[in-house]
Parts: structure tokens; C-alpha cells; sequence
């Protein structure tokens, strides 16, 4: 079983690799928005499945965090950091 | 199966560590800062990964909250006041002396200095680990045989808190002097603009908002016995207060500059005051008093949380809070 956590987690880590491949060679800001904001999800399921594979107990507690400071990231990056943000009244969160 | 648990490992310890060595890389060389912030916090991510891949839940516990998080969201809050600046037609780097000084005092010579510098302070600190003992534990044996006495099971919250504690108060104050000195430098852009008329944002805030100042008092709580802690609470809060700085929630709150400094100040106090206190009683500055360090640790623990959520979540705003027009 524990073989299984830990292939599913080196799946995980290279999904990351391929997002950051598009962050690395591509020019929309939208899409490495969304590639942070998916690493935050991607990151919180790698913990966990690192803290089962490994019998870490604090990787609970770890994946919390993740996922609330990941939120309050996605809410920061919509609300400030969207690209030229001149229009930012039109758009709804 | 022993054999493919190690090989998957290995497989998943390479990749993080290229996939660390190419983000730290691009995340200082990007030439768009936009992404590079995206790349930093996917490296703090990262980070934290592989302490918990080391077996160090604690550090990764604090990357998590700290480094990756927090310090994600204050880089983008500076890049975005950037932006504006040039907007409004000041050049980024005539903004102000401190930055000028920066932008010329980085000529090739100096550039050949810093990294001689940084070289020769790395093989030095290289050399000293080096020199260690490969059979040495330290102080891990000593702490962990006098842990009991300490009044949590946590070995690191043991020695942050009670063995070390007066390394703690001194680092509550660092944070104390770094507020303090945002505030003196500028005074912080007008809090967002209210978004109240947003149903979407309004209604995942209703939901995260307590949750993130429950976890606060959660990690606060366990930290004796697992890893967390105030530094870990404090940070949660302080995404909580940015939260409400976004939405523009926080301008009341804001205004009551009394309330945030007696926030800000509360770590410091508490923690000196209960030093003074178990001086007094034991006759050893922060030595408390034999089988109560648990009850000692909570109180200084909570009000730090405090604090350091406080002033975690002010460093956002980027200087002292305006006053009321």
C-alpha cells in the first residue's frame, strides 16, 4: 500500500513538473495564475499521500495549512495580482 | 516490496530536488516578475515538501505556513504597489534614494565583491559542519532526557519555548522592530476596496474566515505535544487579516490604532513579563517554576500568536495604517 501512496505522489510531483513547464515557456499570465493556484491543490494531496506513505503523523496539520493559506493566495492573486488590473471593477471574483 | 518503496523514493527525491534547483533558478531570473512570484511560491511549496520528505515535520510545518504562504502573498502585494507606481508614472527606480542607492550599487565590480563575499562566508559555514563529529548528536540526547521536566512532549516546542526560550523572546522582538520600522518608513496604501457587493467572495469568506482563525488556535494548542506552534497559528491568522485587508473588511479595525499596538506589543510584554515573573519566583530569568511549564508555555504561546498574526498580517499593508480623514 504504501508503494501505491508514494507512485501516486511521484504522479503528483510530475503533473507539477508539466504546469511548470508551461509556466516556464509560456507568455499568458491567466494560465500560470491558474497553475498557482492549482500547485496549492496539487501540493496539498502530495502531502498527504507523502505523510501516509511515509507514516508521518504531522502531515495533516501540514496539508491544513496548504490548503487555507493556498485559498487565501487564490483570493490575493485574483483580487490584486491579475494582470493589468485597470478593469478591475468589471470582474467578479 | 521493501526494494520498490526505496526505488520509488529515490525517483521522487530526484525529481523534487531538480524541480527545487530549476524554480529557486527561475524565480530569481525570470524576467517577469509576475511569474517569478508564481515560481517563488511553487518553490516554498516545494521546500516544504521536502522537509516533510526529511522527516523534519516541524520546519516543513513553518515553510508551509511562513515561506510559502505568507511571504508569497506580501512579494506579489509589493510587486503589484510596483506596478502602480509606474502607472502613475514614476519610475521604479528613481522612487525613492533607498532604491537608487541599490540600482547603482550594483556595478559588475560590486556584483564580483557580493559573490566573493557570499563564497567565502559559504565555505566557511561549509567547513564548520564539516567539521562535525559524524557521531555526534549534539544536544538531541541531553534535550530529549530532560524533557519531561519541560512541561510539553514536543521536543521542539521543549526547546523553543523552554529551554531556549529567551532565543524566542528575542525573536518576537525582531518582529516587534520589523513592524516598527514599516510604520516609521511610510504609511500604508488605503486598505482594498470594499467588495461587499461580491456574493462569491463574500460567501467563501464566511466560510474560511473562522476556519482560519480556528486553525490558528489549533496549531497553537497541539504544538505542545506535535508539531505547530504560535509562529505556525500566528501565520494563519495573519492570512486571516489579509483576508479581511482584500476585502476591505478591516478598515474599522484599522482604525483603532491603540488596539493594534497593545496587539502588536502583547507577545513581547507577556513573554518579558513572565521572565520578571519566574525570576522572581525561581530566581532564573524564564526558568518557570517546577511542573508548571505547560500552563507557562501556553499563556506566553497565545498571547505571541497574537502578535505575530498581528504584525504578519500589518506587513501586508505595507506601512502604518492611514489615519481617519
Amino acid at each position: 500500500m504504501n508503494t501505491l501512496y508514494l507512485a501516486a505522489a511521484v504522479v503528483l510531483l510530475l503533473t507539477m513538473v508539466l504546469g511548470l513547464a508551461r509556466v516556464f515557456w509560456q507568455t499568458s499570465r491567466a494560465d500560470s495564475l491558474l497553475a498557482a493556484i492549482l500547485f496549492g491543490t496539487t501540493g496539498v494531496a502530495l502531502v498527504l499521500l507523502l505523510g501516509a506513505g511515509l507514516g508521518l503523523s504531522g502531515a495533516v496539520d501540514m496539508a491544513l495549512v496548504f490548503a487555507l493559506l493556498a485559498a487565501v493566495l487564490g483570493v490575493a492573486f485574483v483580487l490584486r495580482g491579475w494582470p493589468d488590473g485597470d478593469s478591475k471593477e468589471k470582474r467578479e471574483p | 516490496m521493501d526494494r520498490e518503496i526505496a526505488m520509488m523514493s529515490h525517483v521522487f527525491d530526484w525529481i523534487l530536488v531538480l524541480l527545487v534547483l530549476a524554480l529557486a533558478w527561475r524565480s530569481l531570473n525570470d524576467c517577469d516578475l509576475f511569474r517569478g512570484v508564481i515560481q517563488f511560491i511553487a518553490l516554498g511549496l516545494l521546500l516544504a515538501v521536502a522537509w516533510l520528505r526529511l522527516r523534519a515535520p516541524d520546519v516543513a510545518l513553518a515553510e508551509a505556513a511562513v515561506g510559502s504562504g505568507l511571504t508569497g502573498a506580501l512579494i506579489l502585494s509589493a510587486l503589484v504597489r510596483m506596478r502602480q507606481r509606474e502607472r502613475r508614472g514614476v519610475p521604479a527606480s528613481a522612487s525613492s534614494d533607498t532604491s537608487r542607492t541599490l540600482q547603482s550599487g550594483t556595478s559588475n565590480r560590486s556584483r564580483v565583491l557580493i559573490g566573493a563575499l557570499s563564497l567565502a562566508l559559504l565555505t566557511a559555514l561549509g567547513w564548520a559542519v564539516f567539521r562535525f563529529s559524524a557521531q555526534s548528536s549534539g544536544l538531541a540526547v541531553e534535550s530529549l532526557a530532560k524533557l519531561p521536566e519541560s512541561g510539553v512532549t514536543n521536543p521542539v516546542t521543549a526547546v523553543l519555548l523552554n529551554f531556549r526560550a529567551y532565543d524566542t523572546l528575542l525573536e518576537i522582538g525582531v518582529l516587534l522592530l520589523a513592524i516598527v520600522g514599516v510604520w516609521a518608513l511610510r504609511r500604508g496604501e488605503r486598505p482594498g476596496d470594499d467588495l461587499r457587493e461580491r456574493p462569491l467572495l463574500m460567501s467563501l469568506l464566511r466560510l474560511l474566515l473562522p476556519v482560519l482563525v480556528l486553525a490558528a488556535g489549533y496549531l497553537l494548542w497541539i504544538g505542545a505535544s506535535a508539531p505547530g506552534g504560535a509562529f505556525q497559528g500566528g501565520a494563519l491568522l495573519a492570512g486571516a487579516l489579509v483576508l479581511g485587508l482584500l476585502a476591505g473588511l478591516a478598515g474599522r479595525f484599522l482604525r483603532r490604532e491603540r488596539l493594534l499596538r497593545t496587539g502588536l506589543t502583547l507577545g513581547v510584554l507577556v513573554f518579558a513579563a513572565a521572565g520578571l515573573l519566574a525570576l522572581w519566583r525561581t530566581g532564573g530569568l524564564l526558568q518557570y517554576p517546577a511542573g508548571q511549564g505547560g500552563a507557562w508555555i501556553l499563556v506566553i504561546e497565545a498571547a505571541a500568536l497574537i502578535s505575530i498574526g498581528l504584525t504578519l498580517g500589518l506587513l501586508y499593508l505595507g506601512g502604518r495604517p492611514e489615519e481617519e480623514k
